[in-house]
């Protein structure tokens, strides 16, 4: 009888070796990248004028875990091109100035259309790592401005790309949940992303997106620059009722 | 030897009469959290308990697992040892592996009605003897004739999760 193997086995002070846990079987992450360096043209244009942002439905993917990932680079290690999200957020309810100490959540999809922990109430492992990729949440500084490091998202049967967003004042009040939608067309960073390795048959295109197909004034359709090899910067404004 | 392998299971309650450190840190980030996301709900302002939320819109469960987020921090200090489960020689013991995060009650406006209770389940151990009040226990890498044990008493809200015959 070893009393190291009895101290292994239950004790204070016992390394125990993780049990890697995905958050779902479809989470393999592998997807093929390459270093075109084409810069995306069609890049959107960013709306001017003071609208309120549309509201959009939160889907059945909210985010959650807040201690833990209020953290500006979200990726995780998930593979797929580089973006850089920048979302001002403006207050219409005072000439559209910059909202400062607002909070931000987005979450989105990965390379291959899948999201993190949307599982039901079951157990959870005490496995911390992997289950909250592409979730993130942070705090407007005075200009009103996130910034997020993330990838580039996938798309899913039914779905144009999009990132969800859920803006909060400093004390948790819900202002504005809604979804960041991508421009389209030759050249731009969709075309040049082309859905990673699921390519773009059935992709569902903005136009016929349940959740934007009525912004037909393009002020969920973020700017959206950059190349495969240097990464994507998409950039934003909503305007919240603060 | 008649041994069984059994998983135990801790419900730890938190609610407003919280008084230690982390108890009160997970008493109040959850309830920022669930205030946060319960926002994302139908009738939620309708009603801003959550037990009469939940009646109107059953959806609103899923809730359990969005708040459960924000006390993985303070699971995490645990380092994998449950709460509050003392062996008869008064320290903490006994190794989890799993957790479950529920909200017991809650209220948009009203903190003190804020009540959640985190299941802590342990990794499989033997159960080798009961001795009064007492499970005798040892861990699942004991094969030899002489073995370390731990004797754990029955307290409220500790329970046996499964239980394996060999």
């Amino acid at each position: 009888m070893e009393r190291k193997n009895f101290l292994k086995s239950l004790m204070i002070g016992a390394i125990s070796t993780p049990v890697l846990l995905h958050a779902c079987k479809k989470d393999d992450d592998t997807v093929t990248l390459d270093s075109d360096d084409t810069q995306a043209t069609n890049t959107g244009s960013s709306t001017s004028g003071c609208n309120v942002a549309p509201t959009e439905t939160e889907g059945p993917f909210p985010t959650k875990q807040p201690a833990s990932y209020v953290r500006s680079d979200i990726t995780d290690g998930r593979t797929g091109y580089k973006l850089t999200a920048q979302i001002t957020i403006t207050n219409t309810n005072s000439s559209c100035a910059a909202l400062s100490g607002a909070l931000v959540d987005i979450w989105h999809c990965d390379a291959e259309g899948n999201y993190s922990e949307y599982g039901g109430s079951g157990m959870q492992s005490t496995n911390y790592q992997s289950v909250h990729f592409l979730r993130g949440r942070q705090t407007t500084d005075a200009n009103g401005l996130v910034t997020f490091t993330s990838i580039f998202p996938g798309w899913y049967t039914g779905r144009a790309t999009h990132i969800h967003v859920h803006v909060y004042n400093s004390a948790g009040k819900s202002l504005k949940v809604t979804q960041i939608a991508f421009p389209e067309g030759s050249g731009s960073a969709l075309a040049l992303v082309n859905g990673y390795d699921k390519g773009m048959s059935n992709y569902t295109y903005n136009k016929s997106d349940n959740i934007f197909s009525d912004d037909t004034a393009g002020i969920q359709i973020a700017t959206v620059t950059g190349s495969k090899a240097d990464g994507f910067e998409l950039a934003i404004t909503f305007g919240v009722p603060a | 030897m008649n041994t069984k392998t059994i998983r135990l299971c801790y419900r730890k309650i938190i609610d407003a009469s919280a008084t230690k450190a982390w108890d009160r840190q997970v008493f109040d980030d959850s309830y920022m959290e669930y205030r946060m996301q319960v926002q994302n709900f139908v009738q939620a302002e309708q009603y801003p308990l959550y037990s009469d939320l939940l009646q109107h819109n059953p959806d609103v469960a899923r809730i359990n697992h969005m708040v459960s987020g924000a006390v993985i921090g303070y699971l995490q200090q645990l380092n994998n040892i449950m709460p509050d489960v003392l062996n008869a020689l008064g320290r903490r013991f006994l190794k989890f592996n799993e957790f479950k995060f529920e909200i017991i009650n809650s209220h948009l406006d009203n903190k003190d009605k804020h009540r959640i209770s985190i299941t802590f389940y342990s990794e499989p151990v033997y159960w080798l003897d009961t001795i009064g009040q007492n499970l005798l226990l040892t861990g699942t890498d004991q094969q030899t004739d002489t073995m370390l044990t731990d004797l754990l008493p029955l307290t409220p809200y500790l329970s046996i999760y499964s239980l394996q015959n060999q």
